[in-house]
């Protein structure tokens, strides 16, 4: 009996930080085998390329807690990343940076409104918001990249001042830490989690779910466009067309949230996880990339990634759904014969 | 004056607005089709041409294929298919390197390795119920992967210059070919399709325990239905109108090539949800789907017509997709049907 | 507890190897110091001895053809003050490097290119870049170079790592083909800092960027459009409306390959008239209805179009011109792949550039190999501009992609 306690809780200890074993798994595979990986620098490396994501899937994270889906990110992030570039020489950075992140909240508030108060699926409001917001780009860009040649900030964003922790992935290392504190330590935060499980009871138990799903496409919003803005600024220029070509941001940020065991029923997840999980994918593309293999290869390995999770998740519940309604502990008293004399 | 006789007439009228509600959701992407039209006679007096209509449905063919396989998934309640690209690079590719072996052998290598991702899917979301949208990001990723790596990042061409290969030219060709005249095998292919979907959604079994699926679940499952193999079937059949429409990509582009199809997930959700369908599953049919189709071609065509540039047609086409899907969730609130 | 002591150790375990990973890379490095004077002399001279031009591409052109001489005119002072339609007013985008003025560059160590490692980063996986890496790879094989390539499928930031990734292997060379002309300053010069000689490859970068690199090869696209645009004009008698199909946005062939055609018209052959001109990205489908309407719409007034691609937009146009049974509209693309060479020998496309991809490659490998022999290297090498037409395609065919 406690024998099977035990090796319930330990299956139930490895599910809930299936992420963190994941991310050792690969973080020790690729520094056992894979060569220019295991040093400060590439490590350092790893860590900008993914605080992108990681300040994207934030919001994600947060939106997908609610029970719903925001596929305008992409957008969203590469409209914060062209605004401030492009409105950096006339304002400077302090202004332009507000400016971009405020544009990409009304991206989010609109968003939010047309989900809670239009009630329309958040799927199509975020495919039609998408849409629109890469036109917007491409007309404020007139479909041309923009660049300033101050460099003196992007040089220090990205240096390694702290070993490991440059600005850039500072920021979002305390932008992460704040928002997952906020969700689980604030009675607010938790309310996030009340509205995604069941709307209803949320709604009969006195939350405003109305205004929680605005905030949450509203931190979305703003989280992405600051994620787009910072990285705009680390290579002091803007693309019109981020992710459009390839994989977009948003299915590596899609991908790493729900690997990372947030589900898209609402009601579960945690920013952290999903934080880690971007880290994982981005050391799993290093270090394939350190052995010199295609592009072919890390798009598959990531799809391989996310698949067995998917399947692992889904074949644990199809268990589940098949003892439902059953009363094992009567079977197993019928088996043992204790009712045949009666 | 009794309250009854108040309340018959209230009866009344509200049943007279249901009605009107209900005929809304079901066909009123048509009333938007009508709309395009007279607005598009009113700026061009060469909008009302046959060639022009002719153009506007060949261009929505592929999309309207793969669209009325996707409904299938929607109207099940289970979203979409984020595999519809690979799925159209795949079965593509196949059909053409199987070209040497005749016409006929390479069509249905195409449908088959199309068809094998959809069992994948079919089992897995069916059966095991995995998350729709998850499962099929993940095979895009990984058939993705698998197919540059297979043919090394290269593009496949059919066999058109050698004298003895009738098979490549047909293949090129089946994008280009007319039949009974002027009508072009896509479309008809297209309508073919759109038929069989819509009998297969209203007058079948299959149709009403996947309405019974997509409402509720949880009761259908209760009622009896075999919810995996139902499921599962949408998959299966999404699978294979999204393979033909691939099949269909590939000849008119002349290359197979892991890239084809990028965008058709999105598209076909769109000209979906414009159909009149809900994400929430059970409602609208397959001729609404081509409606939609239509709609996206008309705008596309007016819009080009009138002058308006690439990036503003984008947000058009944005603001235009959700004010018509909020109408018609607001349609099917006021009708009580549900939050869709 | 059983948790938490975990979890410090595991944290305990990847700091204490971190700190020996740190220190591992050092003694590797120390042999490489001890080369002696008299093996690099060895090395020089193999390495100038090798004999390159006997290379062939896969369609049978020489690998390696001369490079392309353009004139250089004066820049105006403000070039973004001209109106589209003049050449000049393209001035940077399309003469960036010329008069750059280098900074920082690292001295050639002159003694030979066998055995040097070179990391190519392209901007994506495409046909056309997988020939690209074949063209590279068969010049780094001829001169005995240790070449990889990475692609980071069109995404900056997977880029900007593979940049650091590369600074990080110490190589002898980077060559960058940039994802974007003006993304690509910052990232030549954060591998400038790093004192790793560049090459910038295929997209021309920003005047700003071309401080920091040796040199840019490519091919020049405005160049190549002008050429066509003037076919086009001889073709047409100099009048009729020209409707563009554009390259993606984002990119300098989306200007080049629409304002090349535009501003060269302009200049020789004023009557003829832009009609509209539409980005419907690389679809056949959707170029095809892009046509269509523009045949509804302008009619006879439409004469010629001009296309960024001789694929899928090429394949579009036709068949939207076959069913209009327009075939007196003339058709231009930028070429050349094998779908497009198809186009020209059936005569649904008038003429396209030559534009060959594994040159395109090779090229900037060769660039690289020169340095190392030392020898002097300027900073700007176009590819060589031609157009292809029905009369000449067999000269290229098989194509490359």
């Amino acid at each position: 009996m406690l024998n099977i306690i035990r090796s319930k809780n330990i299956s139930k200890w490895i599910d809930n930080n299936r992420i963190y074993l994941i991310f050792i798994v690969v973080f020790l595979l690729a520094t056992a085998f894979a060569p220019n990986f295991f040093n400060l620098f590439n490590l350092t490396n790893i860590l900008r390329g993914a605080s992108l994501g990681m300040m994207v899937a934030i919001g994600f994270t947060i939106v997908m807690i609610c029970g719903h889906m925001d596929l305008s990110v992409a957008s969203t992030l590469n409209l914060g990343a062209i605004l401030v570039i492009g409105m950096q020489p006339r304002f400077g950075w302090t202004v332009s940076l507000i400016a971009a992140v405020l544009a990409g909240g009304i991206v989010g508030i609109i968003n939010g409104l047309l989900v809670a108060k239009a009630k329309i699926h958040s799927f199509i409001v975020t495919l039609g918001t998408m849409t629109i917001v890469q036109g917007i780009i491409y007309m404020y860009s007139h479909g041309s990249s923009i660049n300033v040649t101050d460099f003196a900030l992007a040089d220090w964003i990205d240096k390694a001042v702290i070993p490991l922790l440059p600005p850039r992935v500072l920021i979002t290392v305390i932008a992460v830490a704040l928002f997952e504190v906020f969700l689980t330590r604030t009675p607010y935060g938790k309310g996030f989690y009340m509205v995604g499980g069941n709307k209803e009871t949320a709604w009969l138990a006195g939350f405003n779910t109305d205004r929680y799903l605005i905030n949450a496409f509203t931190i979305s919003a703003l989280m992405a466009a600051l994620g787009g803005a910072l990285f705009s600024i680390s290579i002091s220029s803007a693309v019109p067309n981020m992710g459009e070509k390839g994989v977009s941001p948003l299915m590596i940020v899609l991908a790493a949230t729900i690997i990372g065991g947030t589900s898209m029923a609402g009601g579960k997840g945690s920013i952290v996880k999903s934080a880690v999980a971007v880290i994982a994918l981005g050391t799993l593309f290093n270090g394939l990339n350190c052995f010199g293999t295609g592009y072919e290869v890390q798009i598959f390995a990531s799809g391989l990634v996310l698949a067995i999770v998917v399947l692992y998740e889904a074949f644990a519940l199809y268990k589940q759904d098949r003892l439902r309604g059953q009363r094992p502990e009567l079977l197993k008293e019928l088996e043992d014969g204790r009712f045949k004399k009666i | 004056m009794s309250t009854e006789n108040m309340s018959t007439k209230l009866d009344r009228r509200s049943s007279k607005h249901a009605k009107w509600n209900l005929w809304l959701n079901k066909f009123g992407v048509y009333f938007m089709v009508i709309l395009f039209i007279a607005f598009g006679t009113l700026i061009s007096d060469k909008f009302l041409t046959v060639s022009n209509f002719m153009n506007i449905i060949q261009a929505v063919a592929m999309l309207g294929i793969v669209a009325v396989g996707v409904s299938f998934i929607t109207y099940s309640g289970h979203f979409a298919d984020m595999s519809v690209p690979v799925i159209m690079a795949f079965s593509g590719i196949i059909a053409v390197g199987a070209v040497k072996y005749g016409i006929v052998i390479s069509i249905l290598l195409g449908i088959a390795a199309g068809l094998s991702i959809g069992l994948v899917n079919a089992f897995v979301i069916g059966k095991l119920r995995a998350n729709p949208i998850i499962w099929t990001l993940a095979v895009a990723f990984v058939m993705n992967g698998f197919i540059r790596w297979a043919y090394s990042g290269n593009q496949i061409y059919p066999d058109v210059e050698s004298k003895g290969n009738v098979a490549g030219q047909i293949f090129v060709n089946l994008s280009r070919m007319n039949v009974f005249g002027s009508l072009p095998l896509m479309v008809l292919v297209m309508f073919i399709v759109v038929i069989i979907g819509q009998i297969l959604l209203t007058k079948t079994k299959f149709g009403l325990q996947l309405k019974l699926i997509g409402s509720n679940y949880e009761a259908a499952k209760m009622t009896g239905v075999n919810v995996s193999r139902t499921v599962g079937l949408a998959f299966i059949l999404s699978s294979v109108t999204t393979s033909i429409g691939g099949i269909f990509l590939t000849s008119l582009a002349k290359v197979g090539a892991y890239y084809n199809g990028i965008g058709y997930d999105f598209n076909a959700v769109t000209a979906i949800v414009l159909g009149g369908m809900t994400l929430a599953g059970g409602r609208g049919n397959a001729i609404g789907v081509l409606g939609g189709v239509f709609t996206l071609g008309l705008l596309s065509n007016i819009m080009t017509l009138i002058g308006v540039d690439t990036f503003s047609q984008a947000i058009v086409k944005g603001i235009i997709f959700i004010i018509v899907v909020g109408i018609n969730a607001k349609s099917l609130r006021k009708l009580g049907r549900d939050d869709a | 507890m059983l948790k938490k002591s975990l979890v410090l150790l595991l944290v305990l375990t990847m700091v204490a190897s971190l700190f020996a990973g740190c220190a591992a890379p050092a003694p590797a490095e120390a042999p490489a110091a001890t080369t002696a004077e008299d093996p690099n002399k060895k090395n020089l001279e193999d390495s100038l001895a090798i004999d390159i031009s006997t290379l062939k591409g896969t369609d049978g052109q020489p690998l390696i053809l001369p490079m392309e001489k353009k004139e250089i005119p004066a820049r105006p002072a403000d070039p973004a003050a001209l109106p589209e339609e003049d050449a000049l007013h393209w001035y940077d985008m399309e003469f960036a490097g010329w008069s750059a003025e280098k900074i920082n560059i690292p001295k050639s160590p002159a003694n030979g290119a066998i055995g040097k490692k070179v990391v190519t980063i392209i901007n994506g996986d495409h046909p056309y870049l997988t020939a690209y890496s074949n063209g590279a790879k068969k010049l780094a094989e001829a001169y005995k170079m240790d070449l990889k390539v990475m692609s980071p499928n069109w995404d900056l930031n997977v880029q900007n790592q593979m940049i650091d990734q590369a600074i990080n292997s110490k190589p002898d060379m980077i060559i960058l083909v940039p994802l974007d002309a003006k993304a690509a300053v910052q990232q030549f010069r954060k591998i400038n800092q790093a004192g790793i000689p560049c090459i910038a490859s295929n997209m021309l970068p920003e005047d700003e960027g071309m401080k920091y690199v040796i040199g840019w090869t490519g091919p020049d696209d405005w160049g190549q459009f002008r050429l066509l645009a003037q076919h086009l004009a001889k073709t047409l008698n100099n009048e009729g409306g020209i409707a563009y199909i554009r390259h993606a946005p984002g990119g300098s062939p989306f200007f080049a390959r629409t304002y090349g055609p535009i501003t060269e018209l302009k200049k020789i052959a004023p009557k003829m008239e832009v009609l509209d001109m539409q980005a419907p990205g690389f679809e056949a489908e959707k170029t095809m209805q892009v046509v269509s309407d523009w045949i509804t719409k302008f009619g006879p007034k439409l004469k010629g179009i001009v296309a960024a691609d001789d694929s899928a937009q090429a394949i579009g146009i036709a068949e939207a011109l076959k069913k209009a049974n327009r075939t007196d509209i003339v058709v231009y693309a930028a070429g050349n792949s094998k779908v497009g060479m198809d186009g020209v020998k059936a005569g649904n496309i008038n003429a396209i550039t030559y534009q060959s991809a594994e040159a395109d490659g090779a090229v900037p490998v060769l660039m690289a190999a020169d340095w190392f022999n030392g020898k002097e290297v300027e900073p700007v090498r176009y590819l060589p501009k031609h157009v292809i037409t029905k009369d000449d395609v067999d000269n290229y065919m098989p194509a490359q992609w």
